[in-house]
C-alpha cells in the first residue's frame, strides 16, 4: 500500500491564488501621472536655473546681458543644428512639457478631491502642508505669469510690453519694463510664488521618483529647499537693482 | 474636569450624520481618549440613550482598531500616538472636543465613529502575501538576514493597518500603507521573489480606492507605528522598477 510521503501538492497542482480584481483602474495610472509631473516639474526646475544664470548677466552691462540673449537665440546648439532652430526646438519642449504638467495637475487633483470625499482635511499648519495645498494656486498665478513674461519681453506685445520695447534688446527692454513698479509688484509676486511652487515641488520629484534612502533623501530635501531659495533671491535682486537705479 | 464633546452620530451608512453635543463633568486627566468615550457611553446608557459606536479591541496601540478625528485631526493631539493612547490630560478644563470617524472616501462609516477600513485590506489582498508555492519553512538560519535588513524590514512591518493616514492626508492617499507593505516585502528573500508583480497589483488596487500622494507629509505625523515618509517614495519606486524590468502584474 503506497503510503504518501508528504500532503503537499505537486507544484503544477497548486491551484491559482485567488487575487481580488482591483476594478476598473483610472487612466492613465495615477503613479504615472505622478511621473509625468516629476519629469516635466524637473524639467521647469532646470529651466529657471539657467534662466537665471542668464538674467544674472545684467549686473554685467548690456553688451554681455543682449550678446548672451542673442546667442540663446541664433547660435546656441550651432552648427550641430542650423543657426536660430536652437530656440524653437527648445521653446517646443517647454510648451509640451508645460501641456503635460498642467493636464496631470487637473487629473491628479480631481482624483484627490474624489478619494478624499465631502470632509476636507481641517486645520493643517505646517509651511509644507501651506505649500502642497496652494500648488494648484501657486501654478495658475505662475501660468499668468509666464504668459505675461513672454507678452513682456519677447514678443513685445503691448500692453504687457513697453512703448520703448525694441526685438534684440534684451537690457533696454528689461529695464523699461521694470521701471513700472506695477510690473516689478507682479514679477516679485510671480518669484515668490515660484519659490513656493518649486521647493515643493522639487521634495515632491524627490518623493515621486523613489527616493527612499535616507541620504538621497536628506540631500534631496536640501537641494530642493536651495534651488527655490537660490531662485528666489537670485531674481528679486534684479528688479530690485532697476528701482534703486543700480542697473539703467 | 470638564469636556463638551462634539460627537459624530450617524446611524448607518445610507443615512446622513450629524454633530451631537454632549458634556463629560468627570471626566479625569489619566483618562485616555477611548476612556472618555465609554464614561460618556455609560451616561447615555443610564439615560437610556443609545451609547456612541466606536472600535477599539486591544487599546495598546497593536491592533489598529481605534482610531477617531479629534478637531480634525485622526487619532488625537499627540502625533504618532493612537487613540487608545491618547489622553485626557492634552486637553484643558472646559475644552470643547470634536470626534469624528476618520475621513475619506474610501472609509464609508458603518455607524457613529466606526468606519469600514476594507479598502485597505483589499491593497493587502492583491499582493500582501507570498502567490508561489515557497515550501516548508526555512531553517532559521538558512537564508541569512543581516540585521539593519531585519529591522528595516520590522520598522515597516509596524504598520497596524489603522488607516489614519489616509485620513490624515487631504488627498485620501494610501500611499504611507501600501509603500509600508511594499518595503516591509521588498525588503526579505522570500517575499522578494514575488516583488514586481507584487507592486503592480498593490498599486493599481490602491489606486482604485485612493488619491495621489502630494507630498503633505501630515500621514507620518499621525501615524501611530512611526512609518517613516520615505515609504511613501517606496510606492513610486517599487512601482517604476516593476515597469522598468517588465511586470505587467
Amino acid at each position: 500500500m503506497a503510503v504518501p510521503t508528504s500532503t503537499r501538492p505537486e507544484p503544477d497542482r497548486v491551484p491559482a491564488v485567488e487575487r481580488p480584481s482591483a476594478g476598473p483602474q483610472p487612466q492613465p495610472a495615477t503613479w504615472v501621472l505622478k511621473v509625468v509631473m516629476a519629469v516635466t516639474g524637473t524639467v521647469f526646475a532646470l529651466f529657471v536655473v539657467v534662466h537665471l544664470v542668464g538674467n544674472l548677466k545684467v549686473f554685467l552691462g548690456p553688451e554681455e546681458f543682449d550678446g548672451y540673449a542673442h546667442w540663446l537665440q541664433r547660435d546656441l546648439l550651432a552648427p550641430l543644428v542650423p543657426h536660430g532652430w536652437f530656440i524653437w526646438i527648445f521653446r517646443s519642449t517647454l510648451l509640451t512639457c508645460l501641456v503635460a504638467h498642467v493636464w496631470a495637475a487637473v487629473v491628479l487633483r480631481h482624483r484627490a478631491r474624489v478619494a478624499r470625499g465631502p470632509h476636507r482635511r481641517q486645520g493643517l499648519r505646517s509651511f509644507r502642508s501651506f505649500q502642497a495645498r496652494s500648488m494648484l494656486v501657486t501654478g495658475v498665478v505662475l501660468l499668468f505669469f509666464v504668459v505675461f513674461h513672454v507678452l513682456d519681453l519677447t514678443t513685445g506685445t503691448r500692453p504687457a510690453a513697453t512703448g520703448e520695447f525694441v526685438a534684440g534688446q534684451a537690457y533696454a527692454n528689461l529695464v523699461s519694463s521694470f521701471q513700472r513698479p506695477a510690473v516689478a509688484a507682479f514679477y516679485v509676486l510671480a518669484i515668490g510664488t515660484l519659490f513656493l511652487h518649486l521647493a515643493h515641488g522639487l521634495w515632491s520629484v524627490v518623493n515621486d521618483l523613489g527616493a527612499t534612502g535616507r541620504r538621497l533623501r536628506a540631500i534631496g530635501a536640501a537641494v530642493a529647499g536651495a534651488v527655490g531659495l537660490l531662485v528666489l533671491v537670485g531674481n528679486l535682486l534684479i528688479p530690485v537693482a532697476v528701482l534703486t537705479g543700480v542697473v539703467a | 474636569m470638564k469636556l463638551t464633546l462634539d460627537v459624530w452620530r450617524q446611524p448607518d451608512a445610507a443615512s446622513p450624520g450629524a454633530f451631537e453635543t454632549y458634556v463629560v463633568t468627570d471626566a479625569t486627566a489619566e483618562m485616555t481618549l477611548l476612556e472618555l468615550l465609554d464614561r460618556l457611553n455609560d451616561q447615555l446608557v443610564e439615560d437610556g440613550r443609545e451609547p456612541v459606536a466606536f472600535e477599539s479591541d486591544c487599546r495598546e496601540g497593536i491592533c489598529g482598531c481605534c482610531g477617531v478625528d479629534v478637531d480634525g485631526r485622526p487619532h488625537g493631539p499627540q502625533a504618532n500616538t493612537p487613540s487608545c493612547e491618547q489622553h485626557v490630560r492634552s486637553f484643558a478644563d472646559g475644552d470643547r472636543v470634536v470626534l469624528e470617524p476618520l475621513r475619506a472616501a474610501a472609509f464609508p462609516v458603518v455607524k457613529d465613529l466606526v468606519v469600514d477600513r476594507s479598502a485597505l485590506d483589499r491593497v493587502v489582498q492583491a499582493g500582501g502575501h507570498v502567490a508561489v508555492d515557497a515550501g516548508t519553512a526555512p531553517d532559521a538560519d538558512a537564508a541569512r538576514i543581516g540585521h539593519e535588513t531585519a529591522e528595516t524590514a520590522l520598522d515597516f512591518a509596524a504598520c497596524i493597518g489603522c488607516g489614519a493616514c489616509v485620513a490624515a492626508c487631504p488627498n485620501g492617499s494610501a500611499s504611507l500603507f501600501t509603500g509600508a507593505k511594499l518595503t516591509h516585502l521588498a525588503t526579505l528573500p522570500q517575499t522578494r521573489t514575488e516583488r514586481g508583480r507584487r507592486a503592480v497589483d498593490m498599486v493599481a488596487q490602491m489606486e482604485h480606492d485612493f488619491g495621489p500622494c502630494s507630498t503633505y507629509g501630515e500621514c507620518a505625523v499621525v501615524c501611530p507605528a512611526g512609518i517613516p515618509l520615505s515609504a511613501i517614495a517606496a510606492v513610486g519606486k517599487e512601482r517604476m522598477r516593476a515597469f522598468l524590468r517588465g511586470r505587467t502584474g
